[in-house]
């Protein structure tokens, strides 16, 4: 593997012991990351989306989980790591913006002293550098007034702010690769258009590699250079993201994009829709996870699976025995 | 058009007034808007803009404080009693959470017989066959699922029951209130053809609760957008979305973003968040944030004009309206 990559995953597997079976959320997952890009991985509920995002920095649950593959973050190997180890990354390599601004902060303890802990704790720093770097990382986010807002609790905050807040504590070790998983889920539009704005600016001006994790492809859309498509638990498609968008090979890529209201849509527009429902990650076929709601399916598509294959344009692959004719060109709805 | 017939539900200068610690917080602020037979009217706003107390206090869940409702000629304002619950039975309202409305513990085909076991309309054999066929109409097995808790349904499932139960009554109204924005896309996509199938089916009238532009575009035939309390704008789906009048209507539908890479990228983000309902700015609620806003703006409220067929915006500068159907229309500030 080139030295330049920023993060390297290969065949990442997370299996998780539960009372009904072995419950695999990720299977064999690879994909790599360069630096100062950012990837979009989508997908819908239980497609396994945020278990690889977590499993790639090593905050999977310790019990009834298993981990094989590997995931090196700037040559560190996070797979089989000692929770030690993997403190010597978390805050300075990867760092984590969580999904839900108003669960991931401590509701009794002021915002400031939340960011001062990362720093004082994983750099050192004293008290009284680490409140002055706290209130420039408030800055930084863009919240009015940082000197007054580091005494603020979070219940204080609206959820855009308490956002930012969260994204504040991410950086405050300088991470060289950004995991944002959902982190404008439950934010209105035009606060969703700011966080999303902040995350592209901060990211040019840090250098960093942001990986941004969704079920929106709005979101997606515009703001990465390549995306992820994954559907129980596997990745279905991978490219450009114009690839993704406009070349794409999987029905499920297609299906996922026809289904989605559109502003530009005159309205009463018939949606498409894909029929039935996620599977169970419990009661896997053999064969291909998405044939049983898939209009192309045949029989070699139940009973063997597709495993990720290029497509022509360079870094594009799909997973389907039935492919989309290449020439697909802009053939979105 | 629809306004040659006199509106199914009209709503003139409705408020809501909560009372938190003593201080009035005015959650709806005087609204009005009428709906005429067979449409389907769109409510789009961001959080705490009022729309779902909007929605409730039709219904009277939340007591409106000030106007007037009218269903049918029938004032549900001024009802109380029998007369106020049997004129309920003529609307009917499908919440956010599928899965927290309905009872985990009861069985589907009871959940959906509740409102007519209320009202003893349809009895016996005859209500056996009026549940089962409204469960095969949401695509609900009755023979298969029927039996089954409502706990064992998934999202979707959950939202397609709330369907049938609130169809039970035969009501000529329904309000739905963010009732897709749980849900995936390709679920979303199945339920909101559902919708607009069973609009047909059963001559429903819509009031669509939303904060998803592109999905209120997508069902709605006219929109009203709400903000703090008000409403700024409200007009034809198609020719708002295309050329809207109100600055907020404008920054709102830059800031959606649109499954599409190609798709332009507004530079103009709105700032700042939504003052407190506690205490609204003067005059026009949306100056604060406004970048055209003036003295005038402060000191007087706009009050609603017509700027096309339809079209009334609550603003002393409306934008040029470009329809590209008809001649532009020259505005004065």
């Amino acid at each position: 593997m080139s030295d330049d990559k920023l993060l390297v995953v290969k065949d990442l597997t997370t299996t998780f012991a539960t009372a009904g079976g072995d419950l695999t959320a990720v299977a064999k997952v690879s994909f790599d990351l360069e630096r100062n890009e950012t990837l979009g991985i989508v997908g819908e509920s239980g497609s396994g989306k945020t278990v690889l995002s977590r499993t790639i920095m090593g905050l999977q649950p310790r019990v009834n989980t298993t981990v094989t593959g590997s995931s090196i973050i700037d040559g560190f190997e996070v797979v089989g790591a000692s929770e030690n180890d993997k403190r010597t990354i978390w805050g300075t390599e990867v760092a984590m913006v969580f999904q839900d601004p108003m669960t991931s902060l401590n509701p009794v303890m002021r915002i400031g002293k939340q960011i001062d802990e990362a720093l004082r704790v994983r750099l050192g720093m004293n008290r009284k550098d680490a409140k002055a770097r706290a209130i420039e990382l408030l800055e930084l986010v863009g919240i009015p007034s940082p000197a007054q807002r580091y005494n603020a609790y979070p219940g204080q905050l609206s959820g855009g702010m308490r956002q930012r807040v969260v994204i504040a504590i991410a950086l405050a070790c300088s991470p060289k690769l950004l995991m944002a998983d959902e982190p404008t889920t439950g934010l209105d539009v035009t606060i969703q258009a700011q966080i999303l704005n902040l995350l592209d600016e901060l990211k040019e001006r840090l250098k960093m590699s942001v990986i941004l994790v969704t079920h929106d492809l709005g979101v997606v859309a515009t703001r990465t250079s390549r995306i992820v498509v994954m559907y129980a638990g596997r990745i279905v498609e991978t490219g450009t993201t114009r690839d993704v968008f406009y070349h794409h090979r999987m029905p499920y890529t297609r299906a996922l994009l026809e289904s989605s209201p559109k502003v530009s849509n005159k309205s009463h527009t018939r949606l498409v829709t894909i029929p039935g429902r996620p599977p169970n990650l419990l009661d896997l076929s053999p064969g291909c996870s998405f044939a049983p709601r898939c209009k192309y399916a045949t029989g070699q598509c139940h009973s063997e699976r597709p495993e990720l294959r290029p497509s022509i344009e360079p870094g594009h692959a799909f997973a389907c025995w039935n492919p989309l004719p290449v020439n697909a060109e802009a053939t979105l709805p | 058009m629809t306004d040659q017939r006199t509106p199914l539900l009209s709503v003139t200068d409705l408020e809501v007034t909560f009372y938190v610690h003593g201080h009035a917080v005015s959650a709806v602020a005087g609204v009005s808007f009428e709906i005429y037979e067979g449409e389907t009217l769109g409510l789009v706003g961001e959080s705490g803009c009022g729309k779902s107390t909007t929605g409730k206090a039709l219904m009277r869940i939340v007591e409106p404080s000030k106007g007037t409702v009218e269903l049918e000629g029938v004032d549900i304002t001024k009802e109380s009693g029998k007369a106020l619950r049997r004129a309920r039975t003529r609307m009917q309202m499908i919440f956010q959470d599928p899965i927290s409305s309905l009872n985990p513990r009861r069985r589907v085909k009871d959940i959906v017989a509740e409102p007519l076991d209320c009202w003893k309309t349809v009895i016996g054999v005859e209500r056996d066959t009026l549940i089962s066929d409204l469960l095969s109409k949401v695509g609900i097995d009755p023979s298969l699922y029927g039996n089954r808790y409502a706990r064992q349904f998934s999202g979707g499932q959950c939202q397609r029951i709330s369907i049938a139960r609130s169809l039970a009554m035969r009501p000529k109204l329904l309000i739905c209130d963010e009732m897709v924005s749980a849900l995936d896309v390709s679920i979303q996509a199945q339920i909101l053809n559902l919708l607009e199938d069973l609009k047909a089916e059963y001559g429903l009238t819509l009031l669509f609760i939303a904060h998803d532009l592109a999905v209120v575009k997508n069902v709605s035939d006219r929109v009203a957008v709400m903000y703090l309390g008000k409403i700024c704008e409200i007009g034809p789906a198609d020719t708002l979305y295309e050329s809207p009048a109100h600055p907020y209507t404008e920054f709102l539908l830059g800031a959606a973003l649109e499954a599409d890479p190609d798709s332009p990228m507004h530079s103009q983000v709105l700032e700042g968040e939504p003052p407190s309902p506690m205490n609204p700015p003067s005059g026009c609620r949306f100056r604060t944030r406004c970048p055209n806003a003036t003295q005038k703006c402060a000191d007087e409220e706009p009050l609603p004009q017509e700027v096309a067929p339809k079209h009334m915006v609550s603003c002393h500068y409306p934008l040029t309206i470009h329809h590209k159907s008809t001649t532009p229309t020259v505005l004065e500030g």
